[in-house]
């Protein structure tokens, strides 16, 4: 009579909260949709939705404690009608940021380095600032505590990815 | 005390006789032993090299003055030392050697009672004061001395360059780490001892000291901090992004960390549209799901909660695409497949490539017809979901090929 059971997980665990916050704006959307929910442009308008409510869970679930959380929320409160997401034209530019960073390699760009002097102005110019534009809130942070907001947006990436893709999943057929 | 410094002074004057050479460096031993009681350095070994005056040096140091027994060559640079140490200990010069002859033994007890007192004073001091006697020690000696006087010049001013930067690194220390110090810098600067990077106490200020051949500005030593600093949370990224382990460089790995980025990012976007892809009429049971572990869940989960069969054609192109761009692009990353359903798609991927491709073609097309979106982000996501499924064929493991083809694309 071994009854299985399954690990419970920690409530207050950063997955659980974002899990449930998610979960939670899910179903609030489906609430919300109309009948014809097939048609694609329903579905993009949807993904539109859902893509911000999992923004805006995780910036939830990390509360006010790190930069890019306050900055992510800010974003998506001052964002009312136009829910076009940047995220894309961002990545485009930074790309081909980077692929004239071979031409501009000697030329040091001081804009947003703070240090000028030693080697870490040359190194960490330009991957700065892309690294800057993918973070949000991150023009405003010296490099080191840009490292540490990264390192923690990464851990929230990857759990909020795994979330998703866990729902995903579970309700595909 | 009195007599006893009477019989050594009786002692001196038995040994008037003696060659003057010895009797300047037992004035340099005696002159030595002030600046030795001064700096709580190598008193013991004084006292062994001048037995006669153990008995005066332990008296002095009665207060509880701490006593190192140092080797000869940490102090004061091997050779002089040395010399000195071989000579016979004749007897004790306490005073001056031109006062010798002239001072009754008495008034020259007192003189050098008074000068070990002063001594003794000064040690209990703060480092400030106690440099400053040193410095007034040192000068006297200077001033005293005949022949031994060459390597004390040769002393002072490096002691007095020393405490310069001494005073310029130590900020607002306590006693005892001074005296720690203090040695620390003598045997520094006698044996040449360099000592590596380290930060020695956090106190008020972070001490770092400087390597050998380093500057030691105060700008060139924050910025050493700060980049150990970044280092260090850059080892620490190190261990977050999967891929940067055969990666060295700070600039390769932070385009490691970029790519991760941004590929966690898309990850969302692709994970969202499929979730809006679902069809609406499941149930997101909040309850069920935060009670029990996901995959546990999955297993048990039942058939009532599949999706209905689809009736409309675009819904059904775009799932089975969508699913493959997805289950591709998932497994880019490096979470394995999860469920069944997963493992057995992806493994029908290839068998079903060329009707899916035309059903993509059919899809674009109702696609590009909107105008609600001006903007290229809807072709440009459909646009991704078609080159994941081109780039499938051509699929690696890892994702930073995956992000060269999408620079590729957009060039």
């Amino acid at each position: 009579m071994n009854k299985y059971n399954p690990p419970r997980m920690n409530p207050s665990s950063l997955r659980s909260r974002f899990a449930t916050r998610f979960l939670r704006t899910l179903s609030k959307i489906n609430a919300q949709k109309p009948t014809s929910s097939s048609s694609p442009t329903e579905i993009f308008r949807r993904y539109r939705r859902i893509k911000a409510a999992a923004d805006k869970s995780m910036a939830y679930s990390v509360r006010s404690r790190r930069t890019w959380s306050r900055a992510m929320l800010w974003k998506l409160r001052t964002r009312p009608c136009g829910r076009r997401s940047v995220k894309t034209s961002t990545i485009i530019k930074s790309r081909e940021a980077r692929k004239t960073r071979h031409e501009k390699q000697n030329k040091n760009t001081t804009t947003t380095t703070t240090t000028t002097t030693g080697e870490d102005g040359v190194v960490f110019g330009v991957e700065a600032d892309e690294l800057r534009e993918l973070v949000p809130g991150g023009e405003a942070m010296d490099l080191y505590n840009l490292l540490d907001e990264t390192a923690h947006y990464i851990k929230c990436l990857t759990t909020q990815v795994q979330v998703m893709k866990k729902i995903a999943d579970f309700y595909s057929p | 005390m009195l007599h006893r410094l009477e019989s050594l002074e009786s002692c001196n004057y038995n040994g008037m006789g003696v060659a003057v050479l010895e009797r300047q460096a037992a004035s340099l031993k005696w002159q030595q032993q002030n600046y030795v009681v001064q700096h709580n350095n190598l008193v013991e070994l004084c006292a062994s090299s001048m037995p006669q005056l153990q008995g005066l040096t332990g008296s002095n140091l009665g207060s509880g003055q701490m006593v190192e027994l140092k080797r000869p060559e940490v102090f004061l640079g091997s050779d002089d030392f040395q010399e000195f140490v071989n000579f016979p200990v004749a007897g004790a010069e306490f005073g001056d050697s031109e006062k010798l002859d002239m001072v009754p033994p008495e008034a020259a007890a007192d003189y050098c009672i008074s000068r070990t007192s002063s001594c003794q004073m000064t040690a209990l001091n703060t480092s400030v004061m106690k440099e400053e006697r040193e410095d007034m020690i040192l000068e006297k000696m200077e001033s005293t001395t005949g022949s031994g006087r060459k390597s004390f010049n040769k002393r002072k001013p490096e002691a007095v360059a020393d405490h310069k930067g001494k005073n310029k690194r130590i900020k607002g220390e306590g006693e005892p780490e001074v005296k720690t110090k203090c040695s620390t810098e003598i045997s520094r600067n006698s044996s040449k001892e360099n000592s590596k990077a380290s930060e020695v106490q956090k106190l008020d200020y972070i001490h770092v000291r400087a390597r050998r051949g380093q500057a030691t500005d105060s700008h060139s030593l924050a910025e050493r901090a700060r980049r150990e600093k970044i280092s260090k949370k850059m080892k620490c990224l190190q261990d977050l992004v999967p891929s940067c382990n055969k990666i060295t460089g700070k600039a390769g790995m932070l385009d490691e960390i970029i790519n991760y980025v941004q590929s966690l990012q898309r990850q969302v976007e692709f994970l969202s549209m499929k979730i809006a892809a679902l069809n609406s009429s499941v149930q997101f049971n909040v309850e069920n799901l935060t009670m029990k572990e996901f995959p546990a869940y999955v297993a048990n989960f039942p058939a009532a909660a599949k999706l209905p069969a689809m009736a409309s054609l675009p819904y059904f192109q775009l799932n089975p695409l969508q699913k493959e761009s997805v289950n591709c692009m998932l497994n880019e990353s490096m979470l394995p497949p999860q469920t069944a359903t997963e493992g057995i798609a992806s493994a029908s991927v290839s068998i079903s490539e060329q009707s899916l491709s035309s059903s993509s073609m059919t899809q674009l097309q109702p696609f590009s017809t909107w105008n609600m979106d001006p903007q290229d982000i809807v072709p440009g996501i459909i646009s991704n979901f078609k080159r994941e499924y081109n780039f499938k064929c051509h699929y690696s493991p890892s994702y930073k090929t995956y992000s060269n083809d999408s620079d590729s694309y957009h060039s």
